[in-house]
């Protein structure tokens, strides 16, 4: 017994150092949800406009472009689960809070809890943003442990583009993602397109428990005097043809019943809106830089729009 | 709890150190220990469930004393109809209710009637044809006096619900696994060490071939419309390397935990892919399931011994229960089908007892002949996954229809680095063909090179796994 246990003991030691290096690895090294928190957490007092979503908002809402001092909180594939649990943190330390802007995308409103990404996200929320995640136990060895959550491969790939950039963080002091600053060519985005809106497509009509959330958001602004706007980013509109018309009705639908029963709540869609061009994706569903400062543009005209009004 | 998840790396070694150093000295807490690890173990799935196999073991664990205490022939019948009944019954209700409920409804619909009845929204407990059928063999074995019946019920329970075989086999039979409970187990270093091997490869298999084929197969089956047929052909190609990956992975896993607690289970493949005839095939592919069903429903039908005729209909029925058994659906029932109408050349031709040595014995490469043999067993097996996979049978039809097309011959929009892969990784099981697992590597007399494979295997795990899919027998 005891030979096999020294055996397997010293097999394990090198794993165990790759591990130990790993957990290293991202307790040190600043990513998208530490710089994130950090930036948030120390300056709060004088954010005017809040930005939650996922990567559309994330990559597509430069707060550069806004005359309001801005904060993007949006993050790669943040669903409204984690858009709610950050705003009740930290809505009690943002004085001057005036607009909330949340994201609806096709994705948002059937999104179900701990799949896809948030399976590995979560963790992360959890051990680099200091959220309390009720989806994660007590007893889930992950929660101690960030090496655990990603496999190997993308840990490696993690270390690699960090030998590579010099950083992992993917974002500007405002919390704007500043890496999508290429294009597509038109047949490469409709090849594109059908992969994506295969993708996107979860079967999914039911918006219950995603509208319930909105609707809790909405209601904590309210009681702030905090005015909300629910976008519906710009996409190419060969990806939004390939999507389900009616779940898109639907989404739409759900946005302006948000709007006509809460009285701090405002709509813009711009999924068909004209003015963003091919240019302005970085791929079908993603606004890249140049598209990114006319979406804040037009944001933050419709902003100024309310605050003379 | 998954063989494959952090969780089970961190409750197997507790559970290891506590049965051999805690609890090593009395046999009977040991298998206490083991009977609540077990029932733990199945907990974690839904602990809902654990109510079943507490009465299929109270059940059967009575039954078989029952059957002990009298010779008369009509009360000993009594005894083990209540088994069989009991347990058919719970497997029935919870996995078949439902399919029976719409299979009559279209039925008495083709004939204009409707059939006021409503399918339940029933969840399927993990493992339940496993255990049933491991507990059924128990009593059908009492009861036809090829084994005594126990009287030791920690000793049952912990048989019938021993956590490394529990939910996905292989399904033991009592003559195996149930003395092995009654005796006290030595610590046995090479047999741990062999168990560990196991364990690397069934890891190997289930989170590399495995779950990296599930990706393309989910993709290939779910827009199968899309593709032409040499890529639907490597689906299906890929299909057969998942479900192998997956469940002889998960065997492996299972066997390897067992021996490191002392126990010797039997081994469920051998090698499938390289069997030369179907023959060969069902007795290297899910063995404890085959041999089950050679025992207590072939055999019983008459076997071989019989005409041709009854035969060819004992043929039939083992393989349509067989389809059965994998679950409610059409689609199984023809997979079974399919098995049998390719089996029935093998009778014809007095076949069916060939190649029960490996192919090609000492040799390095495969003849000519043992290559067709082998390439048009595995063809034959690759169509009816088609079925085994589809989501019903118009599914598998359409796919079929596609996969046979003249687009059969042109270029597939498939991952040729996995396909090579596969390639090479039956290059290996065709030297080891002779081994026991792939990983009986004691020929390599150099340690540092044998534990150097180990490493190198632990590293593709690490780093090639695919995304984490369920293991597919557990559905059954």
């Amino acid at each position: 017994m005891k030979k096999l246990l020294t055996h397997i003991g010293l097999f394990l030691i090198p794993i165990l150092m790759v591990w130990i290096l790993a957990e290293v690895f991202y307790r040190t090294v600043p990513n998208n949800y530490s710089y994130k928190h950090k930036q948030i957490s120390n300056n709060n007092n004088d954010i005017d406009v809040l930005v939650l979503g996922d990567s559309h908002t994330f990559y597509g809402i430069n707060p550069e472009w806004l005359s309001l001092k801005t904060y993007n909180l949006a993050n790669v594939s943040q669903t409204i689960y984690f858009d709610k649990l950050l705003f009740e943190k930290h809505i009690n330390h943002l004085p001057k809070l005036k607009y909330l802007i949340l994201s609806v995308e096709y994705t948002t409103l059937s999104q179900a809890d701990n799949t896809q990404e948030d399976i590995w996200r979560k963790y992360f929320y959890h051990t680099q943003m200091d959220l309390d995640v009720p989806l994660i136990s007590w007893y889930n060895p992950k929660k101690y442990s960030l090496a655990l959550v990603r496999k190997f491969d993308k840990t490696w790939k993690s270390y690699k583009d960090f030998r590579k950039e010099g950083s992992l963080i993917g974002c500007d002091s405002r919390g704007w993602g500043n890496t999508y600053l290429s294009t597509m060519d038109s047949l490469e985005i409709q090849r594109v397109s059908n992969t994506t809106a295969k993708k996107h497509e979860d079967g999914s009509m039911d918006f219950s428990l995603n509208s319930k959330r909105i609707q809790e958001i909405i209601d904590l602004c309210k009681e702030r005097h905090i005015e909300v706007l629910l976008v519906n980013m710009p996409v190419f509109t060969g990806y939004l043809d390939r999507l389900s018309p009616e779940k898109l009705q639907k989404i739409e639908t759900a946005c302006e019943a948000f709007e006509s029963k809460n009285p701090n709540v405002s709509h813009i869609n711009f999924l068909r809106d004209l003015r963003f061009e091919l240019t302005d994706f970085e791929d079908p569903d993603h606004l890249n830089a140049q598209g990114a400062k006319k979406c804040s543009l037009l944001i933050n005209e419709y902003l100024e729009q309310k605050q003379t009004d | 709890m998954l063989f494959n998840t952090i969780d089970f790396a961190i409750f197997m070694p507790i559970v290891f150190l506590l049965y051999w150093f805690v609890f090593k000295k009395n046999i009977k807490i040991q298998n206490l220990f083991l009977l609540i690890t077990s029932y733990f173990f199945y907990a974690c799935w839904d602990w809902r469930f654990l109510g079943l196999i507490f009465v299929s073991s109270l059940v059967d664990y009575l039954v078989g004393l029952s059957l002990a205490k009298t010779e008369e022939k009509a009360k000993r019948k009594t005894l083990l109809i209540t088994s069989l009944v009991v347990n058919l019954g719970i497997l029935g209700f919870f996995k078949y209710y439902n399919f029976f409920i719409e299979s009559f409804q279209e039925v008495f619909s083709l004939f204009g009637r409707s059939l006021e009845s409503s399918s339940l929204n029933i969840l399927l407990p993990v493992g339940i044809s496993f255990y049933t059928f491991q507990t059924l063999s128990y009593t059908i074995d009492v009861y036809r006096k090829r084994i005594e019946p126990t009287n030791n019920i920690l000793s049952f329970f912990t048989f019938v619900s021993f956590f490394p075989q529990l939910v996905a086999g292989p399904i033991e039979r009592a003559s195996n696994l149930l003395p092995q409970f009654e005796r006290k187990r030595q610590f046995d270093y090479a047999k741990s060490v062999d168990g560990l091997r196991l364990i690397l490869l069934g890891l190997f298999k289930k989170m590399v071939i495995a779950d990296n084929c599930a990706l393309a197969v989910n993709e290939i089956f779910t827009n199968y419309s899309e593709y032409n047929g040499s890529t639907l052909f490597f689906g299906a190609f890929f299909f057969a390397f998942q479900i192998y990956g997956d469940f002889s992975g998960y065997s492996d896993i299972a066997i390897g935990t067992a021996r490191l607690l002392g126990f010797d289970l039997m081994q469920n493949f051998n090698s499938p892919y390289l069997s030369r005839n179907l023959g060969e095939f069902w007795r290297r592919w899910h063995i404890s399931l085959s041999t089950w069903f050679r025992d207590y429903v072939y055999i019983p039908l008459g076997g071989n011994q019989v005409s041709k005729a009854k035969w060819i209909r004992n043929i039939f029925i083992v393989f349509l229960l067989s389809g059965f058994w994998h679950g409610a659906n059409w689609t199984f029932i023809i997979w079974g089908f399919i098995h049998a109408l390719f089996f029935l050349p093998l009778i014809f031709q007095n076949k069916n007892g060939h190649f029960k040595d490996v192919a090609d014995p000492g040799k390095l490469l495969p003849s000519l002949k043992s290559v067709v043999q082998i390439g048009s067993t595995f063809l034959i097996v690759l169509v009816a996954w088609v079925f085994f996979r589809a989501e019903n049978v118009t599914h598998a039809f359409l796919y079929l229809q596609e996969m046979f097309s003249v687009s059969l011959f042109s270029f597939p929009m498939v991952s040729k680095g996995l396909v090579l892969f596969l390639m090479v990784y039956m290059i290996f099981e065709w030297l080891q063909r002779d081994k026991k697992h792939l990983l009986e590597i004691d020929f390599i007399r150099s340690k540092p090179l044998r534990i150097a494979v180990y490493y190198c295997l632990a590293f593709i795990i690490f780093y090639f796994a695919g995304d984490t899919q369920p293991f597919i027998y557990f559905q059954f």
